[in-house]
């Protein structure tokens, strides 16, 4: 199993909420097996979302709390639209309700949040996914998709891909669309993280179906440096990367919280520096990345 | 959100921890008025957001009245590592018998909070680690956990505080963690925290906060009424305020290709794929802008955008580049036409989309029919032509 079972029943917090309308709506269509929402204010109503379960409409209950839901309907994962305000204790709900893998998309929850409720998972061995990124998607038969990635850009074939940015994960996927994924995992933006590159390798070289990762990763923090120091040791999976933010000033933040350099620590080059040190190449661009990929590929006579 | 010295010092009042008497003041008349008030010598401190103000000349000791003026003339007016100054510290100068530094940050590797502290304090902390590392203690406080006096102890001890001093060093400690929960700080940094007092008489000992760094988390701001209290005094960059004021991840460049798009990592790949095109043809091109418009943008947010973008006078083409995952590419192509139509720019415009309703919003621009209205298939091609025509417009104005 990568990350998440084939099927396996999600509730959605903040289901009701404009956001959590609108992406329910679409996770179903992708053959998402959602089973409820969580809302205290609309506990025991029902939110019928047209068309999208094949051809019939999905009714899906809105429960309380994260525990009621996950008694009634046997959850194994959330996917948290919560706004910021809220987002922590939303989390730590999932957590402490035994909620086995909780998506948290989310942007703009306070470090000290993030970095509460991702110390408590770790404690209780559950796996985080974000804050502030695009989500999940597995590529099984038919997969399960947590959070706003598109569905149809993929189909399934021997990559895995793991990024620090939304947009990025789909223009790389778009690349490589021909070829196909196992799984595709926003790790997200922000400074502190449940789901870390390097874990997200861990998983990747743990996966039978994976063949090779692609990995992509910006300015701030040193995750990338990190995962390449665990690949050199301990992966047997080739690793293609790609690092955006070369031009990004230092001291300015670029869009995502945890994307900045400060006291000249966590440039790009820095870090595609550290990835080929541990041999792993470094495209120029998205594009550049892709082909790089295609080589490895060709030259481990994968797919 | 980095602070100011004269700001930091404030939050760490706040929690009683002791700071040399100081005024902050914008003009040699404020200068001279707080000089008087706190006595001589003192020392002028230009407040800027950035490290090795003293080795630029912004950090300067007063003995008198003239001498405050005159430095504080001097120091006003500088800008510092690229920095404008917006004011002056005027501070109790110390007698300075030791210095050390202390600090807790977020730890992004280890996900939680970490305490460093060092008795070789006085420069950076990088320099010191890498001179004295030994030197250089640490100490994680989980992020389920808290910082007690029992471990604020142990830590004042390892570092080299002696007798009496470990005490007050462990209260400090204890009270710079409270600063950063309370604050939701990212980093708060005393360096130095000095050892002062008269060398020969023990009981005018103790231990000052000297210098502070504090930055605050940008995300925790609806905890703390939207930190109004720290607004920056100085006007920041005008497209910058701009973007600000519509909600937009903006942040200016120096260089001549306006770049829109959305996602933060398309984005900065964008800017360096422009770079890059502009390496390769020679010219030298480069981004002028990092223009996020976020996921879902309506043709509105496109229109704005663009409008920001194009008033830049140093901007001589736009990349947009759109992967469309929430955001319609319909919605930007339609968002386009409307800016260029309100606008009369004549400035080339390359875009590349893809993902949701690509074809739908291409199909747009081309019955558009506008000629200033470039496509490109790839991001790559996108970047190479919006750096050609950029080029291509420097060439032709420096011909005229």
């Amino acid at each position: 199993m990568l990350f998440i079972e084939d099927g396996a029943p999600v509730i959605v917090q903040g289901m009701t909420g404009h956001q959590g309308m609108t992406h329910t709506a679409r996770m179903l269509r992708a053959g998402t097996n959602i089973v409820g929402g969580v809302n205290p204010r609309k506990a025991g109503a029902t939110v019928t979302f047209p068309g999208a379960k094949g051809e019939k409409d999905a009714d899906i209950p809105v429960f309380a709390t994260c525990s009621e839901a996950r008694n009634a309907t046997g959850a194994k994962a959330s996917v948290v639209f919560v706004p910021p305000r809220f987002a922590k204790d939303a989390v730590v709900e999932a957590v402490e309700a035994g909620i086995e893998l909780v998506v948290v998309i989310t942007e703009g929850i306070p470090v000290a949040d993030s970095a509460y409720f991702v110390e408590l998972a770790l404690q209780k061995g559950v796996r985080i996914i974000g804050p502030n990124c695009p989500g999940l998607i597995t590529l099984g038969d038919p997969g399960v998709n947590l959070g706003i990635i598109p569905d149809g850009i993929v189909g399934r074939g021997p990559l895995g891909l793991v990024s620090k940015s939304g947009t990025l994960t789909y223009q790389l996927m778009g690349e490589l669309s021909d070829i196909g994924f196992t799984a595709c995992l926003g790790a997200g933006g922000d400074p502190i993280v449940g789901t870390t590159l390097l874990e997200a390798l861990e998983a990747f070289e743990a996966d039978p179906n994976t063949k090779a990762v692609m990995m992509i990763g910006e300015i701030g923090g040193f995750a990338e440096q990190e995962a390449a120091a665990w690949a050199k040791e301990h992966m047997t999976k080739p690793v293609v990367a790609y690092i955006a933010g070369f031009t990004a000033p230092e001291g300015k933040q670029m869009g995502h919280a945890g994307a900045i350099v400060s006291g000249g620590k966590g440039t790009a080059q820095d870090k595609k520096n550290a990835l080929e040190a541990a041999g792993i190449p470094v495209g120029k661009t998205p594009g550049q990345a892709a082909q790089l990929m295609r080589d490895v590929l060709d030259k481990a006579n994968i797919a | 959100m980095d602070l100011y010295e004269y700001q930091a010092r404030e939050l760490l009042e706040e929690q009683d921890i002791p700071t040399p008497g100081a005024i902050f003041a914008q003009n040699s008349h404020e200068v001279a008025e707080a000089a008087d008030k706190i006595g001589y010598p003192c020392v002028i401190k230009a407040q800027v957001k950035i490290g090795h103000r003293g080795q630029a000349g912004g950090v300067k000791i007063a003995h008198n009245r003239d001498e405050a003026i005159l430095e504080s003339e001097a120091i006003l007016p500088m800008t510092i590592h690229g920095h404008k100054v917006s004011g002056v510290l005027v501070a109790e100068a110390k007698n300075i018998l030791h210095e050390y530094y202390v600090s807790i940050s977020v730890d992004r590797t280890s996900r939680d909070f970490d305490v460093l502290a060092t008795a070789n304090g006085g420069t950076e902390v990088e320099e010191i680690a890498k001179e004295h590392p030994e030197s250089v203690k640490r100490l994680h406080i989980e992020a389920l956990g808290d910082f007690d006096l029992e471990a604020a102890t142990k830590m004042a001890e390892s570092i080299g505080f002696y007798h009496a001093d470990v005490d007050q060093a462990a209260q400090i400690l204890l009270k710079m963690w409270r600063c950063f929960k309370e604050n939701d700080a990212t980093l708060v940094e005393i360096n130095p925290l000095a050892k002062i007092g008269d060398p020969d008489d023990e009981s005018t000992k103790q231990l000052c906060a000297l210098d502070a760094k504090i930055s605050l988390d940008d995300n925790a701001a609806f905890r703390h009424g939207g930190w109004t209290r720290f607004v920056d005094p100085i006007v920041p960059d005008p497209f910058e305020q701009k973007a600000r004021e519509h909600g937009l991840h903006y942040v200016h460049l120096r260089g001549e290709v306006g770049v829109i798009g959305n996602g933060a990592g398309l984005v900065m790949s964008s800017l360096d794929a422009v770079s890059g095109a502009g390496e390769e043809q020679g010219t030298g091109i480069k981004p002028a802008n990092f223009l996020d418009i976020g996921g879902g943008a309506s043709a509105a947010v496109m229109a704005g955008s663009l409008e920001i973008v194009l008033s830049d006078p140093q901007v001589e083409s736009v990349f947009i580049n759109v992967y469309g995952g929430i955001t319609s590419c319909v919605e930007v192509a339609n968002g386009i036409l409307e800016a260029v139509k309100t606008l009369g720019s004549s400035k080339p415009i390359v875009v590349r989309f893809d993902g949701n309703a690509a074809a739908e919003g291409l199909h747009i621009l081309a019955e558009a029919n506008n000629p200033i209205i470039h496509v490109s298939q790839t991001m790559e091609g996108a970047a190479q032509k919006a750096a050609q025509l950029a080029a291509e417009a420097v060439g032709s104005k420096e011909v005229r």
